[in-house]
């Protein structure tokens, strides 16, 4: 449904890309989840996807039409729900319904929209008077009025209480099941796994990973921690066993399937020292942001 | 309901929850109003008869007790005059004292120029030059006039009788038709009508930056809302707060002034087109500078405080807070180059010179030129920053 193809920006004046060559695909009912640390370009990148910049190099494609057309013929069919509060505080939750949905020509679906937001009770009271977890809730129930076919969600959760985080991802959950395209960014690591079907990350403008969830669950990992520094150089004398990320007593290996973890952890034991503690399963988004120990300088 | 109609729905809700934009939009400007006219009232008829004053005379003669008679019937009545006269001029406890010499009416009555002065005003330091002015007028007319009937009498070889001002000798006419007197309410309700139509600059600047920074234009410009249509929907609501204004201001000069005891403003014979033509185009032009100077600035503090300062700075230069006739040659060539001026001047061309719409059209026609060119550089700077 989505297809972006080497979409490169570079902000008036910038001395490098805000994004670089980006290529990703997203298909009806997937959820992508978004990751990279501040300034990586996920929102440069959702600016793009709601229409708030223009394409330097590169193109985005819906259903192979360029998005910039599909926009002017229906602007309907993209919303963005930004990291702001982008909506009128001054106005009652469902006077801000009333005029999004008048503005999207779905005045229509405001009831059926503060019913799913769970906002009934709350909808004569003013926006600004709404806790952080009932914005987020009214930010969404306005990007969904008008029933689009692609979601991009800029930090749903930022500052909302746990029940309304619950409320929120599973919510995004059932529009994805009901066959809605989501891309979902986010600086909270679990909450994507718990959501996201794929993951890409950006760094620095760049795309580093792009993979379905259940790809990066599988990788096994062996997490070690030493009862003594290591007594050798971990990269160097555990070679050719990957070594994901190693910080003083701390070490990270993804094994293979062919691996028995405790034989490497009798190799591990042998050549850095005793361990006084260690943990084996399935790998963690958090890894994501650490590169492999040969990787680093 | 279509795009704009909900986004100007949105804009009067939002206007009309918000006490402080009110305050400033409406209250202001009646409060300026008010205070300015009853303020400056003495600027545009300076009250001859209420300064305390005392005569001060070491002349004796039938002359100089009937420029005593006349001083009194035309100032009011004089003070007893007190040995320490002059202290309490300088401590501003009496406002003048008129002094006649003991040759006042020698050197009235003969030919030439006496040797010095014989008649004094010592006027208070701080009395208002219009007032002093005046003062020096009245007497100089009253010694004159004076002067004339008692050498008349002496080429006759008669005394001096009769009432002697050449006041009944002499008539004013205005150009055109002017219903009343100029006031300062003539001079105020316009000026700050103007001042506080202009203030939604202030209003306009502060909401776009807002609404900016909140990201609800982005989200505009997401849902397909053109940077046009959302300028549009913020001009035309804050046009009408404008039309509201007008009526408002008017009508405090109108019912309100004379309540409080000042001269009524009348808008008896105002030809209605050219009134309301001239308010719609001062209007174009303060939206248009709100939505320029929204686009210019890049935070809340900037708009709170730049939109202010230019609405202060055309109206200390375009002659809203000191009358362009007070001012010198420069200043009001400069007063020229502001909006707000031509503002003022179209209003006054309408509510007291009772101009139609052909004297009304030019400073139109430049409030509006100004207000598009305006609202068109808005419009490209507010589409760069959107983006």
């Amino acid at each position: 449904m989505l297809a972006i193809e080497g979409l490169g920006y570079r902000y008036p004046g910038a001395r490098q890309d805000a994004l670089h060559d980006i290529t990703l695909r997203l298909a009806p009912g997937e959820i992508l989840g978004l990751l990279g640390p501040n300034g990586a370009g996920k929102s440069t990148l959702a600016a793009h996807l709601g229409g708030l910049l223009p394409i330097q190099r590169g193109g985005i494609l819906l259903d192979g039409q360029p998005l910039a057309a599909v926009r002017r013929a229906a602007p309907r069919q993209v919303a963005l729900a930004p990291q702001a509060f982008a909506f009128y505080e001054a106005l009652t939750v469902r006077e801000n319904l009333d005029c999004f949905g008048a503005l999207v020509g779905a005045a229509a679906s405001v009831p059926t929209a503060l019913a799913n937001a769970g906002l009934e009770a709350l909808a004569d009271h003013r926006a600004g008077q709404l806790s952080g977890g009932q914005k987020r809730r009214l930010n969404l129930a306005i990007a969904l009025l008008g029933q689009p076919r692609l979601l991009i969600l800029d930090e749903p959760t930022t500052g909302v209480d746990p029940h309304s985080r619950r409320l929120l991802i599973d919510r995004v959950r059932a529009l994805a099941e009901a066959g809605m395209a989501v891309i979902y960014t986010s600086h909270y690591l679990e909450e994507v796994e718990q959501v996201a079907t794929r993951v890409a990350m950006l760094q620095a403008g760049h795309l580093r990973l792009q993979a379905p969830m259940d790809a990066l669950r599988a990788r096994a990992l062996l997490e070690v921690e030493l009862a003594d520094p290591p007594a050798a150089d971990p990269a160097a004398s555990l070679a050719p066993l990957r070594l994901l990320h190693s910080a003083g007593r701390h070490l990270t290996l993804e094994l293979t399937r062919q691996d028995d973890p405790l034989a490497v952890l009798a190799r591990i034991e042998q050549v850095l020292g005793p361990s006084a503690r260690f943990r084996y399963g399935h790998s963690a988004l958090e890894h994501l942001f650490h590169p492999p120990a040969e990787a680093r300088p | 309901m279509s795009a704009l109609g909900a986004l100007m729905r949105k804009e009067l809700i939002a206007l009309l929850r918000d006490s402080h934009a009110l305050a400033a939009l409406f209250l202001m400007p009646v409060v300026f109003i008010v205070l300015m006219s009853l303020a400056l009232e003495r600027l545009y008829e300076p009250r001859l008869d209420t300064l305390r004053h005392a005569l001060h005379s070491l002349d004796d003669s039938a002359a100089a007790r009937r420029l005593q008679a006349r001083w009194a019937a035309d100032h009011g009545p004089a003070v007893q005059l007190p040995t320490d006269w002059r202290s309490r001029l300088a401590r501003g406890e009496l406002d003048y004292v008129l002094e006649l010499d003991a040759g006042f009416a020698r050197a009235l009555g003969e030919p030439g120029t006496p040797p010095a002065p014989v008649a004094w005003l010592h006027a208070d330091p701080g009395l208002d030059g219009a007032a002093r002015a005046r003062l020096e007028a009245d007497l100089g007319a009253a010694l004159g006039e004076l002067r004339a009937m008692m050498m008349m009498a002496r080429a006759l070889g008669e005394s001096p009788s009769g009432d002697f001002s050449i006041r009944p000798f002499i008539g004013i006419r205005e150009a055109g038709e002017r219903p009343q007197a100029a006031s300062s309410v003539q001079q105020n309700v316009p000026a700050w009508l103007v001042f506080g139509m202009f203030f939604v600059s202030a209003a306009i600047s502060s909401l776009v930056v807002q609404e900016r920074e909140h990201g609800t234009l982005a989200r505009l410009v997401s849902l397909g809302v053109s940077p046009r249509s959302q300028l549009l929907a913020k001009a035309l609501p804050y046009m009408a707060v404008n039309g509201v204004q007008a009526a408002l201001m008017l009508a405090v000069g109108v019912f309100l002034m004379p309540l409080l005891g000042a001269a009524g403003f009348s808008l008896a014979g105002v030809s209605w087109p050219a009134l309301v033509l001239v308010v719609t185009a001062i209007s174009v032009a303060s939206v248009g500078t709100g939505l320029l100077i929204a686009a210019l600035v890049r935070t809340h503090t900037q708009a709170n405080t730049v939109a202010p300062l230019c609405n202060i700075l055309m109206a200390a230069v375009g002659g809203i807070m000191v009358p362009t006739f007070a001012m010198p040659a420069a200043m009001q060539a400069a007063a020229r180059l502001s909006p707000m001026n031509w503002s003022l001047e179209g209003l006054l061309a309408v509510v007291l010179r009772h101009g139609g719409l052909a004297e009304a059209a030019p400073w139109a026609m430049r409030l509006v030129l100004f207000g598009l060119l305006a609202l068109v550089a808005g419009e490209r700077l507010f589409r760069r920053r959107l983006t």
